[in-house]
């Protein structure tokens, strides 16, 4: 091959390379996401990582503070009236979309409309909602059946899905299909050139990003500040490369490093390893109330006083006991909606004996249980393992399947019998934020096979009746004692098992400061010499 | 010549429609869901029914066949379900650092294969053939990803010399991008030049006990001009096919090397392809691969005429 060919093909090689172009001097905040971002719309997917990505890009009416509590973001102020059935938002003036236009009420109402159709808060919302209006370019107006004081926290939610404001263009959009363009009104703009999906993803900062004037920056309340010029995601899937790639110095931050790794990191004192998002995750065991035998109450109790914590969060976060936390009811610890009702069937004896006592007392006739365990996700793959052995000691004959998570989200959909490509039992875990309330919690749901529930299909029309009364709670105390009762009501129908929760701690180079609590935030976050 | 590399290329026709169907058949059978992915863990079972209709993953099998068969004759090679982008072009984003690695570490790999082949059956039965023999076994034996860990930690993480990870663009620079391919295409050729070193060390003994050799030698010949005129040329055919099928060797070991290393090429696009079931993204790369493994297998075919005169097409 000739010289000159060979340069040609480099060159033509090099064209479907990504413009990667940083300024020089430009400040570059470098992070390995917790996964690939495959899916930008964070409406279409519940994928956490569509989330964090989501808060770049996108602004939202309310952010939630530190202490949960919903605040004021793009709105400016908020009035009720007429009892509470009419919410009027004030947007803040001169908020700007990265394509440079103004952002308006209208765009909000589309915003709000396409979420709400996604949504469990947000499907709430609507379907109290008569009329949702644009009353003019700032003003937003909510014309309800009847009062909905959550509406604050609703907008401003911060587990998936997120009501993130986009351009009425975009928001127009079939909530079922994924949106083209990633244009917000974010602290960031997502650079689409750059994007080299399982790889990289660059955002630069918004010049025209108007923070909160006054405030402290607090989760996502407060100024959202943006302190870097680009921010660089770069997608490393295996961890010891990772581990690398964070010591060495090329990147700045590693979101989730996994437990086993974490001594390693701590070694040497450039880099901090910390506990941010003190909601951590909750681990569930989910059992499909259509077939046997946990379609039998009595089964499903039984098995409830066996679930020691402890032993599914040592398989899962190690045996660091800042890393997990037993003791876990429906309700993540850090809500105030956490309660110790009837915490005494998985506070008490594990006494096994006496369970496979209950377990033959309840009917049992020696059914096999198809179990999905996702060996791809390690957490899930752990505590799946300890839940097979530990139905295994209760005497109910396991069918064990390990499979891909991917295999396991196509299983789990399907209504069909275990033994024709159903299932009995599966395990997964989800943030405490997605476990915070009765509004958030999809695994509460339990309005039988006809939709509306999530996988398991419960049937508990005293948990519906409880969760819609929270909604019309009119204070926290009211609130919380609801939630004694949903808690109890999940110890006596066992809609899901709870295993405990465990933190994943972040880990990022010392000369990072600023890093707000909660799930990844990029703003706020500072170099310092 | 041209005759036989017409037929050659008319062949990969019915190849490639087979790989075709193979693979789209492969995946409609396989359990997995797209829209259950994409949905998330948070969606509710008629959030994926909805996904599932919007992305035409309800249609019967044949007619989602003929409609991707349809649209990869015109060179369509469909859209990603997950990032909505062309396939053409996620494709064409993860070719240079694929075939980058993959040259470089066919060129390193020969580089040193073939002279350590020749060398060991020269000097065969000494400690330099016993040294050669035991670096093919440890090529052979040890694990792609255990020596990247173990050069990424001695190279990158010790030494600090290289990266850990990522790849730079030719187009920025040749010794950025070389940088970044030093470790990888030394991980990826170790098993590549155990395996040509073997070939080209029992072929080239084979040869050298050829009476053609002993003529050579005969004739005074230096032993630079027997070993690599004579000899060598002479045992290129099999190294030659060596080195094509290990075109396939090193398609798989790249997939490790480049998650190993980070480097955003086609293997690791394939792997998360996979396990997302992005139906599109498989077929479209899973074709080129079978493409390339074919072209390969050609152009091997066709260097036998340049080893050997007595071979015609």
């Amino acid at each position: 091959m000739k010289r000159r060919t060979f340069m040609a093909g480099a060159a033509c090689a090099s064209l479907a390379a990504p413009a990667i172009a940083a300024a020089p001097g430009a400040r570059v905040l470098k992070f390995i996401p917790q996964a690939d971002l495959a899916v930008l719309d964070p409406i279409w997917t519940t994928a956490y990582v569509t989330r964090n990505h989501g808060f770049l890009v996108f602004d939202t009416l309310y952010g939630q503070d530190d202490q949960y509590k919903a605040q004021p973001q793009m709105v400016d102020g908020a009035t009720t009236g007429d009892d509470g059935k009419r919410w009027t938002l004030k947007l803040r003036d001169r908020l700007k979309f990265h394509d440079g236009s103004p952002v308006l009420a209208r765009d909000c109402v589309a915003s709000i409309q396409r979420w709400g159709k996604r949504d469990a808060f947000g499907g709430a919302l609507m379907a109290v909602t008569d009329e949702l209006s644009a009353a003019d370019d700032r003003t937003i107006v909510f014309r309800l059946k009847k009062p909905f004081a959550l509406l604050p926290d609703a907008l401003g939610k911060t587990g998936s899905n997120i009501c993130a404001i986009m351009p009425e263009r975009l928001a127009k959009t079939d909530a079922f299909t994924q949106v083209t363009e990633m244009v917000g009104s974010g602290p960031f703009r997502f650079l689409g050139d750059e994007r080299v999906p399982g790889s990289h993803f660059a955002y630069a900062r918004f010049d025209g990003y108007k923070p909160r004037e006054s405030g402290t920056a607090s989760f996502t309340a407060g100024p959202k500040v943006a302190n870097f010029d680009r921010v660089e995601w770069t997608v490393i899937p295996d961890s010891a490369t990772a581990a690398g790639a964070l010591q060495s110095g090329e990147v700045d931050w590693w979101e989730n490093p996994p437990g086993d790794l974490l001594p390693l990191l701590r070694r040497g004192g450039k880099l901090k390893v910390v506990v941010q998002d003190p909601t951590g995750y909750l681990g569930y065991m989910r059992p499909n109330f259509l077939y046997p035998p946990f379609d039998n109450k009595a089964f499903r109790r039984a098995l409830m006083p066996a679930i020691n914590q402890a032993d599914f969060m040592t398989a899962a976060a190690g045996s660091d006991p800042a890393l997990s936390h037993t003791g876990i009811g429906a309700f993540c610890p850090t809500s105030p909606m956490a309660t110790d009702a009837g915490m005494s069937v998985l506070n008490g004896p594990h006494d096994l004996d006496r369970v496979r006592e209950a377990v033959r007392a309840s009917g049992y006739q020696g059914e096999k249980v198809a179990l999905l365990a996702a060996t791809d996700f390690p957490i899930i793959n752990a505590i799946a393992n300890v839940g097979a052995d530990l139905l295994k000691k209760c005497g109910v004959n396991v069918d064990y399947q390990a499979v891909d998570w991917g295999t396991v989200v196509q299983r789990r959909a399907k209504k069909d019998p275990p033994d024709k490509g159903g299932w009995n039992v599966f395990f997964t875990y989800w943030t405490g934020l997605d476990n915070f309330n009765p509004a958030v919690d999809l695994a509460l749901r339990a309005n039988g096979a006809g939709g509306g529930s999530w996988f398991g299909w419960p049937d508990m029309p005293k948990l519906e009746e409880l969760r819609n009364a929270w909604f019309e709670a009119p204070d926290l105390a009211t609130q919380k004692r609801i939630c004694d009762q949903i808690q109890q009501d999940v110890f006596d129908e066992v809609p899901f098992y709870p295993l405990g929760q465990l933190y994943q701690p972040t880990a990022y180079n010392t000369n990072l400061e600023g890093i707000l609590n909660g799930f990844v935030l990029f703003w706020n976050v500072k170099a310092v010499a | 010549m041209l005759a036989y590399i017409l037929r050659r290329v008319l062949q990969t026709i019915p190849v490639m429609a087979f790989v075709a169907l193979f693979v789209f058949s492969l995946l409609y059978i396989a359990p997995g869901d797209p829209a259950a992915i994409i949905a998330g863990d948070q969606a509710t079972p008629a959030d994926i029914a909805r996904i599932h209709a919007q992305l035409g993953l309800d249609r019967p099998f044949l007619v989602r066949f003929a409609d991707w068969a349809w649209r990869v004759l015109h060179g369509d090679l469909g859209v990603s379900i997950f990032t909505n982008l062309p396939v053409s072009h996620m494709i064409a984003q993860r070719i240079e650092p694929t075939l980058s690695l993959m040259i470089l570490t066919m060129i390193l790999s020969i580089v040193i294969a073939v002279p350590m082949g020749v060398l060991a059956a020269w000097k065969q039965g000494t400690l330099i053939d016993r040294a050669v023999m035991l670096n093919a076994v440890i090529g052979f034996s040890v694990p792609v990803f255990v020596i990247g860990y173990v050069l990424a930690y001695i190279f990158a993480l010790q030494l600090e010399w290289l990266p850990v990870q990522g790849f730079t663009s030719i187009s920025q620079g040749f010794w950025p991008f070389l940088r970044t391919l030093i470790l990888p295409a030394v991980t990826l050729g170790g098993i590549y030049i155990a395996l040509i070193a073997r070939i080209t060390r029992a072929t080239m003994l084979e040869v050298l006990s050829q009476d053609y050799v002993r003529t050579a030698r005969a004739k005074g010949l230096g032993q630079n001009s027997v070993l690599f005129l004579h000899a060598l040329k002479n045992a290129a055919v099999p190294i030659a096919t060596v080195i094509g099928l290990g075109v396939a060797l090193l398609i798989g070991g790249a997939v490790v090397t480049e998650t190993v290393f980070a480097i955003p090429g086609l293997g690791r696009l394939t792997v998360d392809a996979i396990l997302r079931r992005d139906y599109p993204v498989i077929q479209g790369v899973v074709l080129l691969f079978s493409f390339a493994f074919v072209l390969v297998n050609l152009l091997v075919d066709l260097t036998y005429t340049f080893f050997d005169p007595r071979i015609r097409y």
